[in-house]
């Protein structure tokens, strides 16, 4: 580690840092938002400018924090060559943009939200070039593709800015799925995730035959992120972005993301026949389609989508190659699209500005109107033709020395002649790019009349002339020792000869140079005929394509989920149920039983009479089942005997909470029954409810006989632990408690908050109920029938309210008590909702509920919050999440009670299942109100005492 | 063990035995349901209580020591058992009776069920 390696990780966590700054800033207006959005970057930048140094001289600086080390992540960053250059490219570009969208933007335009995203989007990029493990580079790589999403649907009242977000984020997404498949089987191979480490394998992992699924599912993510045929469709598509959004995701960062990939891969996966035909074919097909396609648009922004895929294929090709020389020209092109291309689309964007079109066909004669942005973009242009004296004629000289020597299957003339015709074609757009939009006569019928923007707009673009200037002419002095040091990185070792210099002498390259040229200038010159013969052509139209796709594959999992989740639930359990009986009988059938090892025990009479209560029960809630009010009666004496058989087997705690669910579930049971037919309607025929026989009865024996097995056999159980360290380990001597509050700690917390969303669901449910088809329903059916004048008799109510507090007691006196002896959380949880559930009934909800203030809604979550914060109080002990703390109080006038961490665990659950039960009993309440039921304004219907005291007031 | 008291405990428990035993033989053998009403609530609740009462006898005489578990179980039994007759009557009647049905109250107020409770103001 060397001294500067602890500013990587804050170099990268800076832009994610300031995305939240634009968001506030925009309140104190545009200019100090696009300052503050700044701030971050050049910050950065300064960090990177004090790393440099180190690393021009050649060393890799590394940062390390393990993330999730079982995992093999962890969050190491490093720097070398081909980083620096990469993430210099980004941060710089990050700033100019950042100028340049404070005046490309309208005031209509939420700014906050753009340089949020912007911000977001280049700290994914960053993240990307300086991960150091894999995994946490496809963190990064997903990341690109979610911002770069939000900033190409930046214009959200577009369809076509929403449908280009989508497309893009279908594509890259999909590709970088391919990619976390990759490099997963690449980090197997290398056995380590640290590029560092895989780099330094290229012969094991070449070797390997899991190499090709790892190279071309790893191709598939860097071609759809860098547009390579045939997913470069989605690139000219979120083209609707914002300009300074095309901008920087289309000359600098996102589709880079894809040829950065490639390099930095580049020692360990290329030099392999594989690598050499897949990467340099795509990259050929793309450099001529692009080209080719783009000679045709009349949309300027278009025109340069397409040469920037065909400059992307002209990148790949050139890493595809294979040779080392191939890799470093490849650098050095990177850097001079990266310069030529932004400010081309920059200058488009200021035409689109001043003019209020991008339509060529509309345009011409601008450089008489806008003399500065025509400067600016006939420089640029002029070095995307290649040209000498602008950089991207120094590129393209040894691009096409390179392909001058490449042999692609044999043949000596494919690669040279196709290199040389993608020159052509991309002199060809770019003369035209020239010609028609910035020469020619000023036309009287543009949509607005344009002339040069301000300062801050152009100079950004004019900046970045200017360095397509020095490159071009200077190219050794300016970015030689740049393009040395990332070279090297990529190639991993010694440099290849190279000379960055204009004039090599006449050679095969200035030939073929000299053709493109002149053949662009000839097809520029033929280009109105052409362009009838190619909208006259017909042409695969990728977007309708992509929506077929789409549509269809979303017509598939619509018609599988149709299909495997109709709905019907009784349908999933059979599925379930069979499942599990039959994977339950596999087990039976492989695995050897080992013999019963104890007797069976004689049968007590009182057991058997309430096995035989119990059995016959159960039947004839099968049989009855049609008749609801029987039915539930009968699930009443089942509960109650399963209650009973837990009593006599030694578990109170089980009973206690068998009787509390029993008696609230059957009250809330009763109550929704009011609202529905009190019989079930024989709907299913005689085949499907044999079916359903058989397997009911199928698990019911499968079940039994599980059971009996355990029963029969001496096993060891968790049981044991249990006992042994309930009491020195949770504190208490109710097992079962202890159990459930701290053993299986965690287990119960989950069971609260599903508790708490049951809760939340059937209020959920209530509400829509009472805005659908089932709310016309209730209003309409009459149940005036069912209602007594005497709805709250003065018995039950002055009973209830007797009991009230003996209740209320009785469940402080469980929940205190949980800690040691039968009782907790969830058992006083329901001996209170019982005692409220009386009230309830005895005088209604209505008027029940408006004697008390405390929300049901907000109990549930106090209680998760509760049960919460007490686990992660262990955390301040430094001690993992709900580990407890105990101690024992003993208050005078009650029995000595254990208070720890646990008491207060068992309050969040008490909280909760209080507040379930209560918002339940509210739902079906105004499930009644809505019916037609009213509010009483009394306690009871009959007062005595009132009449009495209004007779003595009223006199005889 | 005092064989007298021995013989009060199992006397209560005979008796109360014979009351359960008579309760639910009511349940069978009554008709109407409201004369089976009487059945379970005042026949199996003296049963009930003649067990509580052998129970506290039990502990005090032969444990030496008072419990008031029974105490307990018997107030519960004296709130729940009414109330639920109560409420089982009320039903009935809801159901399967028209106010035409009843006799009348001979006042100038009708049957709760069917007739609003009488107002605060004295009658007239």
């Amino acid at each position: 580690m060397s001294s500067g390696s602890s500013l990587l990780p804050i170099i990268a966590i800076l832009p994610f840092l300031g995305a939240l700054v634009p968001g506030l800033m925009i309140r104190a207006g545009r200019t100090a938002c696009a300052t503050f959005t700044a701030a971050p970057t050049i910050l950065a930048l300064v960090m990177l400018g004090v790393l440099a140094p180190d690393v021009m001289r050649g060393e890799v600086i590394e940062a390390r924090i393990e993330w999730l080390p079982q995992l093999g992540l962890s969050a190491s960053f490093f720097l070398d060559g081909l980083g620096l250059l990469f993430a210099g490219m980004i941060l710089g570009m990050g700033l100019l943009i950042t100028l340049y969208a404070r005046f490309y933007l309208s005031g209509e335009d939420p700014m906050g939200q753009f340089y949020t995203y912007l911000l977001l989007f280049q700290g994914a990029m960053l993240g990307i070039v300086i991960s150091d493990n894999i995994l946490l580079l496809l963190i990064f790589w997903e990341l690109t593709s979610l911002t770069s999403f939000l900033l190409i649907g930046y214009w959200k009242h577009l369809p076509e800015g929403r449908q280009g977000a989508r497309m893009a984020l279908a594509v890259t997404g999909g590709g970088g799925l391919a990619m976390i498949g990759g490099m997963l089987i690449l980090g197997n191979i290398a056995g380590s995730y640290d590029l560092t480490d895989i780099l330094t394998q290229g012969d094991a992992i070449r070797a390997s035959e899991w190499y090709l699924p790892a190279l071309i599912l790893i191709l598939i993510g860097a071609f759809t992120k860098s547009a390579q045929f045939p997913f470069h469709f989605w690139l000219p598509h979120a083209m609707a972005a914002p300009t300074p959004v095309s901008a920087y995701l289309h000359s600098a960062t996102m589709v880079k993301a894809g040829v950065f990939l490639l390099a930095r891969m580049w020692p360990v996966l290329s030099g392999t026949e594989a690598w050499f035909y897949i990467v340099s074919t795509t990259g050929l097909i793309t450099m001529v389609l692009g080209a080719l396609i783009a000679i045709f648009k009349d949309d300027l922004k278009a025109l340069l989508a397409f040469s920037t895929v065909s400059h992307l294929g002209l990148l790949t090709m050139l890493l595809g190659l294979g040779t080392k020389f191939a890799a470093v020209v490849a650098v050095f092109h990177i850097i001079n699209h990266l310069t030529f291309k932004a400010a081309l689309f920059m200058s488009a964007g200021i035409v689109d500005h001043e003019a209020h079109t991008r339509d060529i066909k509309r345009l011409g004669g601008l450089a008489r109107l806008m003399p500065v942005t025509a400067a600016i973009a006939i420089v640029t242009a002029l070095s995307m033709a290649g040209i000498p004296l602008f950089n991207g004629f120094l590129s393209k000289e040894m691009m096409l020395d390179a392909a001058s020597e490449t042999v692609w299957a044999g043949s000596h003339l494919v690669v040279p002649v196709l290199a040389t015709l993608g020159a052509l074609l991309s002199v060809a757009y770019s003369f035209r790019f020239i010609s028609h939009v910035f020469l020619g006569p000023v036309r009287d019928d543009y949509p607005s009349k344009p002339h040069d923007p301000p300062f801050g707009m152009w100079a950004a673009p004019g900046f970045l002339a200017v360095f397509v200037l020095l490159i071009g002419i200077l190219p050794a002095t300016i970015v030689g020792p740049l393009v040395a040091v990332a070279g090297g990185a990529v190639v991993g070792g010694e440099l290849p000869y190279y000379s960055l210099k204009i004039w090599h002498g006449v050679n095969a390259a200035l030939v073929m140079s000299m053709i493109a040229v002149a053949g662009g200038l000839v097809v520029l010159l033929l280009h109105r005929p052409l362009d009838r013969l190619w909208q006259a052509a017909p042409r695969p139209e990728a977007k309708v394509i992509f929506d077929a796709l789409i549509d269809a594959s979303a017509a598939l999992s619509g018609w599988v989920t149709r299909n495997l989740h109709n709905g019907s639930i009784s349908r999933y359990l059979a599925i379930f149920v069979v499942a599990t009986v039959a994977l339950g009988f596999a087990a039976w059938n492989g695995g050897a039983l080992a013999p019963a090892t104890r007797p069976m025990l004689p049968i007590p009479a009182v057991v058997a009479v309430g096995w035989v209560l119990l059995v016959v029960a159960t039947v004839l809630v099968v049989t009855m089942h049609r008749r609801r009010f029987q039915a539930l009666v009968l699930i009443g004496v089942i509960g109650l005997m399963v209650s009973v058989g837990f009593v006599y087997l030694s578990a109170p705690d089980l009973a206690l909470t068998q009787i509390s669910v029993e008696t609230v579930t059957i009250m809330l049971l009763l109550l929704a029954l009011h609202f529905l037919p009190k019989h079930t309607p024989l709907e299913s025929p005689l085949w499907r409810r044999t079916r359903d026989g058989v397997i009911a009865v199928g698990a019911g024996v499968a079940v039994t006989g599980l059971a009996m097995a355990f029963l029969t056999r001496d096993f060891s159980t968790i049981s044991d632990y249990h006992l042994a360290n309930s009491y020195t380990g949770g504190g208490g001597t109710n097992v079962v408690n202890v159990i459930l509050v701290d053993f299986r700690g965690y287990d119960t917390y989950g069971e609260i908050i599903v508790l708490g969303i049951a809760g939340l669901t059937i209020y959920a449910l209530m509400v829509s109920l009472l805005t659908g088809p089932a709310a016309r329903r209730l209003r309409n059916t009459d149940y005036s029938q069912d209602r007594s004048r005497d709805r709250h008799p003065l018995m039950m109510v002055v009973a209830t309210r007797a009991m009230m507090p003996i209740a209320v007691v009785v469940g402080i006196y469980i929940f205190l008590r949980g800690h040691n002896q039968p009782g907790g959380g969830f058992i006083a949880g329901l001996v209170i909702s019982i005692a409220l559930l009386m009230q309830y009934m005895a005088s209604g909800f209505a008027w029940t509920q408006a004697r008390q203030r405390i929300q049901y809604h907000a109990m549930i979550g106090w209680g998760v919050v509760v049960a919460g914060l007490t686990g992660a109080g262990a955390w301040l002990a430094g001690k993992p999440f709900l580990t407890s703390a105990y101690g024992y109080i003993d208050l005078p006038g009650i029995e000595e009670f254990g208070l720890g961490s646990a008491f207060l665990f068992d309050l969040g659950v008490f909280l909760t299942v209080l507040g379930a039960v209560m918002l339940m009993l509210y739902s079906l309440s105004r499930i009644a109100r809505y019916a037609g039921e009213t509010v009483n304004v009394e306690p009871m219907d009959y007062d005595p005492s009132k009449r009495v005291e209004a007779i003595r007031n009223g006199g005889e | 063990m005092d064989i007298l008291a021995e013989l009060v405990i199992a006397l209560f428990l005979v008796v109360s035995g014979i009351f359960g035993l008579v309760g639910s033989f009511g349940m069978i053998k009554l008709r109407e349901t409201m004369q089976r009403l009487h059945a379970p609530t005042k026949a199996t609740t003296l049963g009930v209580g003649g067990v509580l009462i052998a129970s506290m006898l039990y502990f005090v005489v032969v444990k030496g020591s008072f419990s008031f578990h029974e105490l307990l179980i018997t107030l519960f039994l004296f709130l729940t058992a009414p109330i639920t007759a109560n409420f089982i009557a009320k039903t009935f009647l809801q159901a399967h009776a028209r106010e035409s049905d009843l006799p009348s109250t001979e006042r100038s107020h009708g049957w709760a069920l069917f007739d609003d409770a009488p107002s605060e103001k004295p009658d007239a």
